[in-house]
């Protein structure tokens, strides 16, 4: 390597003033947090996304006025993910405390790049956050990340479309969503009740309607894509949907042909996490004063209605070089002040009891919403008793290949119960290839 | 400028020779800044790639040594051998159009023909110089059949076109690639045919040839020189097609950009999301040595000659 | 006879000469003009041999002129849709104007959102493409030196070896690499965005192509002979020899360094290193988010930013390619 090192010199040689700057950028502070006098001090490195991060960092140095905390912005859960697992396989690069969606903290915890967070007292906290997204940041029984934001499944829909189609009433039950949205098809060309959701919207809803698609039992796995009566249930009612016409399947969630057509009022409701309520706002403008929220509709009458959609967590990696530190921070951020601080600041949905419950935070009202106080559905919904909740250990990838299957499902050119079947196999298939035992039914 | 990419087969009678049987080295003088670089960047890279194509890492039971294992599942992979088959039908295509479109655009601006040639050189080379992202997201807004350019056009017409259904989107992929480098290799045909020495022009029209003979006789063969170098560097490039399908993905209804919609495109999803880079690694290679041996069978050989 | 009449009659005599003179020289021009006009005419029916004098064709022009209609259309979508605000990008029609002329608003606000990270970003750009760019152009020119200039071992080796190297798929060569650069301490630095900005297959190629006709083997011997060391006679002799070619190297290396998008997206995690592309990105992307604010205003506007200093450099160098193509001709 002499020569190669000599020749990147030379390379440097005209650049001096870059080494200087890349040596800034690098050669981070690696002195550990002095706890002289109870004080954290030293230099903390987050990673995370979205609205508020920023303050929130603000927030904590101004706490604790040792610590400088080096925030880098990714561009979203998938990014974040991408580059913590490139920087667990150099062995180095990590963050100290990183954000993950909370779909991905059980792959991380298995493979050993983020540690429990039990050694801390996590568990002391646990009666402090609703249910579901605690529930699914437990990994074997320990805690692995803290809840950041709350995502119960709800219905938002454009409450001017439905009137015009004459459904007055939110549906509550998931005949009269059908039944609504026959009548949002008679609209016209482009009315649709929905679009092809994506993999989130589609474990939140079989879930709820009873289908486990898949059970972790350490290296053990069972996938039932098809076979239960929850996943017939939930088949049947989408192969209806589909093969109605009566969703949307040009659009997809998330592009810019999705965001105007919530704009112009065509796609008229959404079942999604509750956090969808900051995105509308962005994303439909126009339709300021028009959209509403309920509660996720039923399978049967009186059935649970709770489901989850999304959610994130702070999680410490372990390349952290100060883990009380970084614990500091999780801590402050997700139980402490930070939580308020990304609530208003970031207009993230809280996790954290004492702030959904608040009445300030309940009575909000939203001229966006028409004035309806929307937190009351929704916090609602986050109290739900929800079944725990599994996520496959490599939900990254379940989650990638999702539309490969589905996608001609939409379509019409496959069926959903094949294209599920499908789908399931390669799941299967590729956690034998993990090393796991896998039952597929 | 850019060269007398054709007709270099005499240069090489007039290189610094030395003693026949001393290895002469003065040129690594020049060529190591190069050299180490492209070790450091590249063949390093490489060989690790072909050592971590034997292991197989494990979320249970970490990493092992599995031998040829991942190529012989690699040769199994249906999907895998999709994707190549789909980048090898745009290559098909997409490479001679735009290629040819190139070709006539350098003809033109050359033929001194034009009113405005400097305008006509420039608005065609302009596109090159769009960064993909951009390129493909404004491509992607036009193509969209109800909020796009397509979809005005629908309204306006009557008619139901959609050119981002499966049927059809591999050409429309095709539309924006070949929008953004037909400057590019209009610039290399460009280089070459400025090359030629205009007493050639004059001798023949002396002799009575007509434009089209000038044409045909002077300046197709001076392209077929510079034809092998963009041959290769296209067909290189539509097999390591991403950039485009990857950020169209969202915007095509019904997931018909699947993760393995070319090559590139699988291996980034098993490497980044499937966290199976090791098999990754491995169809990297096999791609590789495909593309070579198209790239080779097709014109390397011809392109090695002139290179003596 | 005096010679006073001696000299009158020499005067009309030389006056009459001089009339003569005068008289073939007229003819003589006439003789070239209508030689010239001939030439004109064949020239003109050849269409190439004149240069100075072509004959335009509208019919040409007409279907280059789809063409660049073909070429200069999306640009033309960018410019209109930078002018809106994000309520009116979503709402109104892709090839016309908004309710309002947001273009300023949207240019101030690309500038100051986010803390005024996107001049953060096109300061980062310009840094890489003057080392990255700059350093591939200069590694280029060595290379295609040596390789048309010198024959020595491993010569005929480095083409195939190259070609062969960049057969490889970037995406899935992108793990090793990043490994290799995180091993190296290199990664979320700049130099993980210079260094493989540093090598140019196709530059080294055109440099190659370019050193073996502009630099004639003679001259280097005789600057040999004056006992001129390599690299004096590359600097002194050769370098500006090949200003030509090195403007055509270095415009392909800007344009590939300013469009560098995909390792920097994967050795890049802090946003304060991002290049105008990602950073590009990252706003794009940060709407498919949860609590994610749509900017596509921003991205628009931005992605125009973007372009707009290669289609300066582009207009800039544009005079350069020309004296490098005169200096190509010439040469014959």
């Amino acid at each position: 390597m002499r020569k190669s090192s000599f020749g990147l010199k030379v390379l440097a040689a005209g650049t001096a003033a870059m080494t200087v700057l890349a040596m800034a950028a690098c050669g981070g502070d690696d002195k550990p947090a002095q706890s002289a006098d109870g004080e954290l001090s030293g230099e903390l490195s987050v990673w995370g996304w979205g609205n508020g991060m920023k303050e929130l960092a603000e927030a904590f140095e101004e706490a604790n006025p040792g610590v400088t905390v080096e925030y880098a912005a990714q561009s979203n859960a998938s990014d974040a993910a991408m580059k913590l697992t490139n920087a667990i396989a150099a062995g180095k690069g990590a963050p100290d405390v990183c954000m993950l969606e909370d779909a991905m903290v059980s792959q991380f915890a298995v493979q050993e790049g983020i540690i429990e967070l039990d050694q801390f007292g996590a568990q002391d906290y646990a009666d402090d956050f609703v249910a579901g997204p605690w529930g699914k940041l437990q990994v074997n029984g320990k805690a692995y990340g803290m809840p950041l934001d709350s995502a119960p499944e709800v219905l938002y829909y454009n409450k001017a479309v439905f009137d015009k189609a004459g459904v007055t009433e939110a549906p509550t039950t998931w005949d009269e969503y059908y039944e609504a949205a026959k009548k949002i098809r008679e609209l016209g060309e482009d009315y649709y009740i929905t679009n092809n959701a994506g993999f989130q919207p589609f474990t939140a809803q079989a879930w709820q309607a009873g289908g486990h698609m898949w059970t972790v039992d350490g290296e053990n796995l069972t996938i039932d894509m098809t076979k239960s009566e929850g996943m017939q249930r939930y088949i049947d009612f989408t192969q209806k949907l589909i093969d109605e016409d009566l969703i949307n399947v040009r659009i997809n969630a998330w592009s810019d042909d999705w965001n105007r057509s919530l704009n112009d009022g065509t796609l008229a409701s959404l079942t999604i996490g509750a956090w969808m309520a900051t995105n509308l706002k962005s994303s439909a403008p126009e339709q300021s004063g028009n959209w509403r929220v309920a509660p996720l509709p039923k399978w049967t009458d009186g059935g649970e209605n709770g489901s989850e959609d999304g959610g994130s967590s702070f999680t410490i990696t372990a390349q952290a070089k100060d883990t009380t530190l970084a614990w500091a921070f999780v801590e402050f951020a997700t139980h402490g002040e930070g939580a308020q601080v990304l609530t208003d600041e970031g207009g993230q949905f809280p996790s954290l009891k004492s702030i959904l419950n608040s009445d300030e935070f309940i009575n909000a009202d939203d001229e966006y919403f028409g004035d309806q106080k929307i937190n009351q559905v929704l916090v609602e919904a986050a109290n739900q008793d929800i079944t725990q909740f599994q996520y496959l250990p490599y939900t990254q990838y379940a989650t990638t290949i999702y539309p490969d299957y589905t996608g001609p499902a939409y379509m019409g050119k496959v069926r959903l119960e094949d294209a599920l079947q499908d789908y399931g196999e390669a799941l299967a298939e590729y956690g034998e290839q993990q090393g796991y035992t896998v039952t597929l039914k | 400028m850019a060269g007398n990419l054709g007709t270099q087969a005499v240069a090489s009678g007039s290189a610094v020779r030395v003693n026949k049987h001393k290895p002469d080295w003065r040129g690594w003088k020049f060529m190591w800044p190069f050299a180490v670089v492209f070790v450091l960047v590249f063949i390093i890279p490489i060989f690790y790639a072909i050592y971590i194509s034997f292991f197989e890492k494990r979320m249970v039971g970490g990493t092992v040594f599995v031998g040829i294992d991942n190529y012989i599942r690699l040769f199994g992979d249906d999907q895998f051998w999709a994707s190549c088959g789909r980048v090898a039908l745009f290559t098909v295509v997409q490479v001679p159009i735009m290629l040819f479109l190139s070709a006539v655009m350098a003809l033109c601006i050359d033929s001194m023909k034009l009113h405005g040639a400097k305008f006509f050189r420039i608005s065609t080379f302009l596109p090159y110089g769009v960064p993909a992202v951009v390129s493909t997201m404004i491509w992607g807004f036009m193509y969209g059949s109800k909020y796009g350019l397509v979809g005005s056009l629908n309204d306006l017409l009557g008619t139901n076109i959609d050119v981002l259904s499966p049927d059809v989107l591999l050409a429309s992929i095709g539309n924006i690639v070949t929008w953004e480098f037909v400057g590019y290799n209009m610039l290399i045909f460009y280089s070459s045919l400025s090359t030629i020495p205009h007493s050639l022009y004059e001798a023949a029209s002396i002799d009575g040839a007509s434009e089209w003979q000038i044409v045909k006789s002077i300046k197709i063969p001076e392209l077929k020189g510079s034809l092998a170098i963009t041959v290769i560097f296209s067909i290189i490039g539509s097999f390591q097609l991403f950039n485009e399908p990857n950020i169209l993905q969202n915007m095509v209804p019904g997931n018909a950009i699947t993760t393995y919609y070319t090559p590139n495109m699988y291996a980034y999803n098993l490497s980044f999301s499937g966290n199976q880079s090791n098999y990754a690694a491995a169809m990297a290679i096999v791609m590789a040595v495909i593309t070579m041996a198209i790239a080779y069978a097709v014109q390397l050989n011809s392109m090695k000659e002139q290179m003596k | 006879m005096t010679s006073a009449t001696n000299h009158r009659l020499a005067m009309q005599e030389l006056k009459a000469q001089e009339k003569a003179a005068r008289k073939a020289e007229r003819e003589r021009q006439r003789r070239v003009a209508r030689d010239e006009a001939a030439e004109r005419r064949r020239a003109a029916k050849s269409g190439f041999a004149n240069v100075a004098n072509p004959r335009r064709s509208t019919l040409m022009t007409i279907l280059c002129s789809i063409f660049a209609i073909y070429c200069l259309f999306p640009f033309v979508y960018l410019l209109i849709n930078a002018t809106k605000s994000q309520a009116d990008f979503t709402s109104t029609f892709g090839l016309w104007f908004g309710g309002e002329f947001n273009l300023w608003d949207n240019i101030v606000t690309v500038f100051t959102y986010q803390d005024g990270i996107f001049g953060r970003w096109f300061l980062n750009t310009i840094l890489y493409v003057v080392v990255g760019a700059g350093g591939a152009t200069l590694l280029a020119i060595m290379g295609g030196y040596a390789l048309a200039k010198f024959r020595f071992p491993g010569r005929k080796a480095v083409f195939a070896v190259i070609i062969g190297s960049i057969s490889v798929p970037g995406t899935a060569l992108a793990v090793p690499q990043f490994l290799l650069f995180a091993q190296l301490g290199l990664t979320n630095t700049p130099w993980s965005m210079i260094i493989p900005s540093l090598i140019s297959p196709f530059g080294l190629y055109l440099m190659w192509i370019f050193s073996e006709q502009a630099v004639p083997t003679e001259l280097l011997e005789a600057a040999r002979v004056d006992g001129a060391g390599e690299f004096r006679t590359f600097f002194q002799v050769s370098l500006p020899l090949l200003a030509p070619g090195i403007v055509t190297t270095s415009l392909f290396t800007i344009v590939a360094t300013w469009n560098n998008y995909f390792l920097p997206l994967i050795m890049l995690k802090d946003a304060d290193w991002y290049p105008l592309t990602i950073g590009l990105n990252q706003w794009k992307d940060q709407a498919n988010t949860a609590g994610g604010t749509a900017i596509q205003n921003l991205v628009i506007t931005g992605s125009l930013i973007t372009i707009i200093p290669l289609v300066i450099a582009f207009l800039l160098l544009q005079k350069y390619w020309q004296s490098g193509l005169a200096a190509g001709a010439v040469k014959e």
